[in-house]
């Protein structure tokens, strides 16, 4: 090796570099147009009316104001949902079936005053008129349809996850680059996943709804259908990027592409699979209770049909539910979780 | 029997990985293909499969060409172990050695799993022959030794009685004693199946003890084809160095002599 001096220019040499400020008049700029942007959103948002609702809201819990839409709407809401709704009563009148002898497990005859405004059709006039009705009252039984919708979602989702896996394994084989057999099944593939990832939830099951009518079909379609493309692109993915070499061993004895990926990706992909589609097991129960929203069966459509009939106790119940449903979820896969891990 | 004509392989990037190779390769030789890193073994032995298409010339097995169609059938005769071991390591030992018998089994068993009781007794008796034991076939392959994933390596290899076994390296990657017992292993198997194996190999007391026929290869040529006897400490360096030598030509296997450098 050859030792070369540090060139050091000769005293009184100008220098013909700089070093120039980090941020000039152009990135000024850009914060000036990103700003005002931000400001043009912000108004088109309602954001600035957001802040000022807020700080009267703020305001009025704190004694400095007097009032505010936001804690009025709130206060409506919040005083007709206590208490939650545990019973549920039905007219007997309106139960044609019913054996009076036989009643339902828990359940009882009440008789109960009901006034009610009604036009007198001779004085053209509203008189409060009251009756005496008998109402079949089962003392837990909203609780128990809660319930029954609650399982009815958690089913939602397990088939939602189920079909998404049947759908999602033909599709990984044929939108992975390497085991595709032609090019157009792949770019065919590749599109269907894209498709189906980019359709939410929501708006497919509002269109199945009028395919299938309100229930859970509807619901299990729609969760089937984005899953798979989420899937089908992850199980994809996971292929392309296997470990070669098994695969090199099975293909150098002509094995064939079916029985290489059963013998040589399948089994060294196995983790990734199980928490891809443990994520869509966990996220299809959180959306099997929304799709129910627009009809498409389970909890979410027991609490549409009561929030549009105002019947906030009845919505208290259904968000407890929820609640605690999705809360022992987390608890649950946590738990299952460390015990794999 | 194995016979390479006039075969050249150029990568895409111009590397001549073998140039002009013609060898030919008996049935039932324990031929080593010895040589530095990158001077073509790999590429030689790949040829044999047809996992590396030639640019010119042609591999010909037991008289038939190996071309795209007849490759299926052929590569069936042809086991590979690999300096890796290749196997499948989150799948069990059982597996892995019984999918050495996947071209000949049907999508439906393979799929399901369930083979034939025999090909479930041959793989035990293969196991046990390459010497592991009973309580190895539930093991996942990667939680064994190198030594020993290398031995289900060579029982995957003996499932299909390959008439030829192409072992590439097959103890690069383990220490001197072990590899002595893996080549043991190939090399007793193979006489017992009366098989064919092409083994490359960088050791050159490795390859004096266990080749029949030792095949030197420097940068994509053959320099040096004979018999262990004749490999001398001159013939090691100069396929090392790079120097010339001067052969003695009164080995036995004259039709495939090659005493030319690969570069005067
Ligand atoms: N896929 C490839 N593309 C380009 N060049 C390659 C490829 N594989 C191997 N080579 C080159 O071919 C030559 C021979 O490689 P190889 O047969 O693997 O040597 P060896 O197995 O003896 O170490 C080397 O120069 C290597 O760089
Ligand atoms: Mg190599």
């Amino acid at each position: 090796m050859t030792n070369k001096p540090i060139p050091v220019p000769a005293p009184g040499t100008p220098l013909s570099w700089h070093l120039p400020h980090p941020y000039s008049t152009r990135h000024l700029l850009v914060v000036i147009v990103l700003l005002a942007l931000l400001l043009l959103t912000g108004h088109r948002t309602e954001m600035d009316r957001m802040v000022i609702m807020t700080t009267q809201a703020v305001g009025q819990l704190l004694g400095l104001s007097s009032d505010s839409q936001v804690v009025r709407g709130l206060s409506r809401v919040g005083q007709s949902m206590w208490p939650p709704a545990i019973t549920e009563m039905e007219e007997v009148n309106r139960l044609p079936e019913l054996d009076r002898d036989r009643l339902p497990m828990f359940s009882y005859v009440e008789k109960r005053q009901q006034t009610e405004q009604r036009m007198n059709l001779e004085t053209l006039q509203l008189e409060a008129q009251t009756e005496t009705i008998e109402v079949l009252v089962k003392p837990v039984g909203y609780l128990w349809t809660v319930f029954v919708k609650m399982l009815e979602t958690l089913e939602i989702a397990i088939w939602g996850t189920l079909l998404a896996v049947l759908l999602s394994a033909p599709l990984a084989y044929l939108a992975a680059s390497n085991y595709s057999p032609r090019r157009w099944t792949y770019t065919l593939a590749r599109g269907t996943v894209s498709f189906l990832r980019s359709m939410p939830e929501l708006i497919v099951a509002l269109f199945l709804v009028l395919a299938y009518g309100f229930g859970p079909i509807a619901g299990v379609l729609a969760l089937g259908l984005h899953a798979a493309g989420f899937l089908g692109k992850f199980y994809a993915e996971d292929i392309e990027n296997a470990d070669k070499k098994p695969q090199e061993a099975l293909e150098a004895i002509g094995a064939g592409k079916l029985k290489t990926l059963c013998y040589g990706v399948l089994p060294q992909v196995v983790p990734q699979y199980v928490a891809y589609t443990a994520y869509i097991l966990d996220r299809n129960l959180r959306m099997a209770t929304v799709v129910g929203l627009v009809g498409a069966g389970g909890i979410g459509q027991e609490l549409k049909g009561r929030f549009d009939m105002f019947q906030y106790d009845h919505v208290a119940t259904i968000l407890i539910a929820i609640f605690l449903f999705v809360f022992a979820l987390d608890q649950l896969s946590a738990r299952i979780r460390a015990k794999l891990i | 029997m194995i016979r390479f004509e006039e075969f050249d392989k150029a990568w895409p990037d111009g590397t001549l990985a073998l140039g002009n190779i013609n060898l030919e390769i008996p049935r039932g030789q324990f031929c080593v293909v010895l040589g530095p890193s990158g001077a073509g073994k790999s590429t030689l032995l790949r040829a044999v499969n047809g996992l590396i298409k030639p640019t010119r010339g042609r591999v010909m097995i037991n008289g038939a060409e190996l071309n795209i169609s007849s490759q299926r059938l052929l590569r069936q005769q042809v086991a590979m172990i690999h300096q890796h071991f290749n196997l499948t390591t989150r799948m069990s030992v059982a597996n892995n050695v019984l999918a050495g018998l996947l071209p000949v089994v049907s999508t439906a068993r393979a799929l399901s799993g369930w083979f034939r009781p025999e090909h479930r007794a041959k793989a035990c008796r293969m196991l046990e022959e390459v010497g592991l034991a009973p309580e190895h076939l539930k093991r996942r392959a990667g939680d064994l030794s190198g030594g020993q994933q290398q031995r289900v390596g060579v029982a995957r290899a003996f499932m299909l009685n390959p008439q030829i076994v192409l072992a590439d390296e097959p103890v690069a990657s383990l220490d001197p004693k072990i590899s002595r017992d893996i080549l043991s292993l190939i090399r007793d198997a193979a006489r017992e199946h009366h098989t064919t194996v092409v083994c490359s190999l960088h050791q050159t007391d490795l390859a004096r003890e266990f080749g029949d026929r030792i095949v030197g290869l420097r940068d994509g040529a053959i320099v040096f084809d004979g018999a262990p006897a004749e490999f001398t400490d001159a013939c090691i360096h100069s396929l090392y160095s790079g120097a010339q030598w001067e052969t003695p030509s009164e080995h036995s296997d004259a039709a495939s002599t090659h005493l030319t450098l690969a570069h005067a």
